[in-house]
């Protein structure tokens, strides 16, 4: 047939043998990259972490003018609807006197019961707050760039907050950024106590804007609405940050959290040394420098005083954190801290009851409790109070 | 037209995905995809040099700001550039009806992938419903983005006016 052209002629375009093998490599390449990030190969992560950290200063020069953009939108809805914002402030603030009242009342309490037990004061929470310089959000991943890092003593695994709540944890930490891992990320898994009953689970993020709420015990008290809290049981996260609120039907329970994760502005790293980290990374091995190594001192001294930040987020989560875990802790924690110093992980049962003054506890392990605890050898043990 | 201003504006629209635009959770695939379209569109205009090299470094940068894992965006602006130069060969030309066309079939399969190999790469099924979101809204914007890109390569920056001055004195 005229004009028609077989398929195995070759065609009278110039030859584009280079451009099919350079496509070839570049598709082989990313298939590599795909493959070595997939197995989290480290020359990779350092080599992003060491861009992230150059771009940081564009990053942030380009995010200013969208967050103020925000800013002035927000401030322009909140005009908008004044009166309504003052009246709701109002009734919120009548309430809030209300729950300063039963703080106040509960802390006494606390404080009392505290000193019958002869805990020791939990340490408190040290913060340092920076903004979000980045929105990295993808299929993969529901993470943000912040712009604290190593210099300001952040490290790997630091628990992320803002004023509502807790918003995720530090999973990169470059020189003058890290990167947190949102809540709501597919790979985020937070142990949680839920409702006023403490109900053990796993609030698992899906990508989606609600926690999935996983491993329930069969018959547990758990209602749409209860408060969802850290449990602190992974030694990641300190007891009692508040996460959110249940919503969903029963079988189907999720986490709706308090923080706002796809607008986040400025939040705060709580400087938190996984006790993990502690007693599992030997110093010798660790590289001081190295994103894991438990930091001897933290904050260093390089690092903004977290208690002299203007910022409004951490001080509620640094009173929702000692109410929160005075609420629902058993003194049992208190009794960890006491034997905190110890080297050996199994004395921790043979402590407690050194603590509430059991008999069975055997020789050689009490004598090393006393030790560290010193001045136990002198006074007599703690008597747990019993009701006559 | 400048050689360098293809590169350069999808590299603004890279950084541009990085901000935190306070976008809700369903929206998150929107602007990478805008970004392998102006890589799409920018092959398939003629007389407009964008190597394949240039779209995957692109999309690596992508990948890097996104923090999720290296080569998925360089992968999916390579497929772009390839589908791009295709609709060059075809003749598609600077017209829109024949681009959007292709670009119509081409995300679906495009974002059908990424999901597959999201999953693949996280061996569970991940959310569809933000991808199908970000498909659907890639070719709502397709003709936003091309009449940008159009803007561009007719020297509306300013370049051809500066060009015309030089020429005139």
């Amino acid at each position: 047939m005229r004009g028609a052209r077989s398929p195995f002629r070759p065609r009278p375009s110039r030859w584009r043998g280079p451009v099919e093998l350079l496509s070839f490599i570049l598709y082989f390449l990313c298939a590599v990259l795909l493959v070595l990030s997939r197995i989290g190969h480290g020359l990779l992560v350092n080599a992003r972490d060491d861009f992230v950290d150059l771009s940081a200063p564009l990053l942030e020069a380009a995010s200013m003018p969208v967050i103020l953009g925000r800013h002035a939108l927000q401030r322009a809805n909140s005009y908008a609807d004044a009166f309504a914002e003052i009246d709701r402030l109002k009734a919120e603030n009548e309430e809030l006197k209300q729950w300063e009242w039963r703080a106040k009342s509960l802390e006494q309490k606390v404080e009392h019961l505290r000193l019958l037990l002869n805990a020791v004061d939990e340490p408190a929470l040290h913060y340092v707050t920076g903004s979000v310089i980045a929105d990295a959000r993808g299929p993969f991943l529901r993470s943000a760039l912040i712009n604290l890092g190593r210099d300001n003593g952040v490290r790997i695994g630091y628990a992320v907050i803002n004023g509502d709540g807790l918003v995720g944890r530090t999973v990169d930490a470059g020189a003058s950024v890290a990167r947190v891992l949102l809540l709501n990320d597919l790979n985020s898994r937070i142990p949680v106590l839920v409702g006023p009953a403490g109900v053990r689970a796993l609030a698992s993020g899906d990508n989606s804007a609600e926690l999935r709420l996983d491993f329930l015990p069969d018959g547990a008290q758990v209602y749409p609405g209860d408060e969802v809290y850290t449990s602190g049981s992974d030694g990641v996260f300190p007891r009692g940050l508040h996460v959110g609120v249940v919503t969903g039907s029963p079988g189907a329970f999720k986490v709706r959290p308090h923080a706002e994760l796809s607008s986040l502005d400025v939040v705060s790293v709580l400087y938190f040394d996984t006790p993990t980290l502690v007693t599992t990374d030997p110093p010798s091995i660790a590289d001081p420098r190295a994103l894991s190594a438990s930091p001897d001192e933290a904050p260093p001294s390089s690092a903004p005083q977290p208690t002299v930040s203007n910022e409004p987020a951490p001080v509620e989560a640094t009173v929702k954190q000692t109410i929160g875990s005075a609420e629902v802790a058993p003194p049992v924690e208190a009794v960890k801290q006491t034997i905190g110093g110890l080297e050996a992980a199994p004395p921790v049962d043979a402590a407690m009851k050194q603590t509430i003054g059991a008999a069975e506890a055997a020789p050689p392990v009490e004598t090393a409790v006393k030790q560290t605890i010193g001045p136990a050898e002198s006074s007599p043990p703690v008597e747990v109070p019993t009701q006559q | 037209m400048s050689t360098l201003l293809p590169a350069l504006s999808v590299l603004f629209a890279v950084i541009a995905t990085a901000v935190p635009w306070g976008l809700p959770a369903d929206a998150t695939f929107i602007l990478p995809l805008v970004v392998v379209m102006m890589v799409f569109c920018w092959r398939a205009l003629p007389g407009v040099t964008l190597s394949p090299m240039v779209a995957m470094l692109l999309g690596l940068l992508t990948d890097i700001m996104s923090g999720g894992p290296l080569g998925f965006w360089a992968l999916f602006a390579l497929i772009g550039s390839s589908a791009g130069a295709y609709a060059r060969a075809l003749g598609a030309g600077r017209e829109m009806a024949p681009l959007w066309f292709i670009w119509t079939v081409l995300a679906p399969g495009l974002t059908l992938f990424g999901w597959l190999l999201a999953s693949a790469f996280f061996l569970r099924w991940v959310d569809w419903w933000p991808i199908l979101v970000g498909a659907v809204a890639s070719v709502a914007l397709f003709p936003v983005v091309l009449k940008g890109l159009l803007w561009i390569e007719r020297g509306n920056l300013g370049l051809r006016a500066r060009e015309t001055y030089r020429g005139r004195a």
